[in-house]
């Protein structure tokens, strides 16, 4: 009686097998479709699928006048909505040649490093839940939670601002706003060094996410990857310090650096730079100016033909606005150069020779807004 | 062998350091309010739905000229000779298309503002068709819609609920 030889690796059929990684629902809010060919359970092709959430707002912006635009704008990364606002107003008062009076300026700074607080706890929420831990999330949406409180009573609303103007701000933050912003800084401080016991050091995170998803500073850069992506591999770049707007230089912080460019570093970056946006924010509220917070600009704008480019330091990276005007009321072109487009890209390079369980660690750390990525 | 124990009790009491975070937290009171019973009040400046008073509006048209997604309509009263006049005769705001933005609220010229964003955060809407609220004369800060049905204009039932303050 013959008996058939124990199967060995040479003899086993492995399928490639298509798996898609998302997206959940098609009516979801954000949706990404990455179509990973895996073999076993290691990735070796990753091709992400965007424009879900498309709205054409390049192009419905040419229809629009130029103060319209702003609402638009609030659209793009619904997650940190000032920045998006102020990256616009930026290249629009550079078109016209308006300048914001200082204390707009601190206002703008206040708010964006408010909003910066805002979508990094996102981030730390969500991707503690992606890993597997839950707790988190709770603790920075609790905080979150305050820090659109403080929106709602300076700008109105709690996700779509349409605070930041061209030319400053809509109005005047009260004594009370500011009292209210310091109690909630002093609140926020202590917090952070629990969100690091809850989650930075849990051994378990830890080891989900240490060596796990490396971009070298060299591939980083090639890929044109920005903001906290790419200061976790190493690279100083940071335009709040190159290039400074809004008085940024004023203020004292430092651009926190990861060295190992893998998921913890481009989580841990995000922490830290919360720390380095609560000092921002104290020392903007301690030499906040007074006077007038929008300067005079005409209703109907009607700039000169030409163009612009603003970008500012988004709370996802590199975050600019080009503008081109035909001397009418709505602008000629508008584009975008969106952070989490750009630093999607690698995703495709990231992925190959992953195992999938890693996949989602890996894509939550690059912390993507699926609402700027689609425009 | 000893890394093994070590790395175990480094395990355990970072684990237990977070689970100290978690019983602190357990301890202190909620931040949640239980919704439809509690009911949070918005702030002064909070961009609700959009309420309309048609005695002070001139029927300008600012407002919708503002409106980024066009969803105000409005028309003027005419005189004899068929000339407008500067008084209204209906306004509509599709409130499936409002942005609420509060660009509408910054342009109208009156004083007090005829068109302004009120407190009012439990807008909802059975249909698509009750989305668009109209004012006339005599109709309430937070307009009615048209019910098919009895051919008339009717106040959105349960949708009229203004937390504290003016409607």
């Amino acid at each position: 009686m013959k008996t058939a030889a124990p199967p060995t690796r040479s003899s086993l059929k492995t399928d490639q097998l298509f798996v898609n990684l998302g997206p959940q629902h098609p009516s979801t809010h954000g949706v990404l479709r990455v179509g990973l060919t895996i073999e076993g359970e290691v990735i070796v092709k990753a091709e992400p699928d965007i424009g879900f959430l498309h709205r054409g707002v390049e192009k419905l912006a040419e229809i629009r006048t130029y103060a319209q635009e702003v609402v638009l704008s609030d659209r793009l990364d619904y997650c940190s909505a000032m920045t998006n606002n102020l990256a616009y107003c930026l290249a629009v008062e550079r078109l016209i040649g308006a300048q914001a009076p200082p204390r707009a300026d601190a206002l703008r700074v206040i708010h964006c490093e408010l909003n910066r607080i805002a979508s990094h706890l996102i981030l730390l929420g969500t991707y503690g839940i992606d890993i597997g831990a839950f707790t988190p999330f709770l603790h920075a949406f609790r905080e979150r939670e305050m820090v659109l409180d403080l929106f709602e009573m300076s700008s109105g609303a709690r996700l779509t601002y349409n605070y930041i103007r061209i030319g400053g701000v809509m109005r005047d933050a009260s004594a009370d706003w500011a009292a209210k912003a310091r109690e909630f800084l002093a609140y926020f401080k202590p917090r952070l060094d629990d969100y690091d016991e809850l989650l930075s050091y849990n051994p378990i995170f830890l080891d989900r996410t240490k060596g796990v998803g490396v971009i070298p500073a060299k591939k980083a850069v090639s890929w044109g990857l920005s903001g906290p992506n790419l200061r976790a591999s190493g690279v100083a770049y940071d335009v709040r310090k190159c290039e400074p707007h809004c008085g940024y230089e004023k203020y004292p912080f430092k651009i926190v650096l990861g060295h190992a460019g893998d998921c913890f570093d481009r989580y841990h970056c995000r922490v830290r730079e919360m720390r380095e946006a609560v000092k921002i924010i104290s020392a903007a509220l301690d030499g906040l100016p007074e006077g007038e917070v929008l300067a005079k600009v005409p209703k109907v704008l009607k700039p000169a033909p030409g163009e612009a480019y603003a970008h500012v330091e988004g709370s996802r990276g590199d975050l600019g606005v080009y503008v081109v005007s035909d001397g009418t009321a709505s602008p000629y072109r508008l584009h975008v150069r969106a952070p989490s487009f750009v630093n999607l890209a690698i995703l495709q390079e990231l992925f190959v020779g992953q195992r999938i369980a890693d996949a989602i660690a890996i894509l939550g750390s690059l912390d993507i807004v699926l609402g700027e990525v689609d425009r | 062998m000893t890394g093994y124990f070590h790395s175990i009790w480094i395990a355990t009491a970072d684990i237990l350091k977070g689970m100290r975070v978690t019983l602190v937290t357990m301890l202190k009171p909620a931040v949640t309010v239980q919704y439809p019973d509690e009911k949070l009040l918005p702030f002064e400046a909070f961009r609700g739905a959009l309420a309309f008073d048609a005695e002070t509006c001139i029927a300008c048209g600012l407002c919708a000229k503002a409106c980024p997604s066009e969803c105000i309509a409005l028309e003027s009263l005419k005189n004899e000779a068929g000339k407008r006049v500067p008084k209204l005769d209906w306004y509509s705001v599709d409130f499936g298309k409002c942005n609420f933005c509060r660009l509408c609220e910054e342009a109208c010229p009156t004083k007090p503002k005829s068109v302004r964003h009120s407190l009012d955060y439990e807008l909802v809407f059975d249909d698509r068709g009750q989305m668009t609220r109209f004012w006339k004369k005599g109709f309430p800060a937070m307009g009615r819609v048209f019910d098919p049905q009895r051919k008339e204009f009717v106040d959105p039932e349960g949708h009229l609920r203004v937390q504290g303050g003016e409607a």
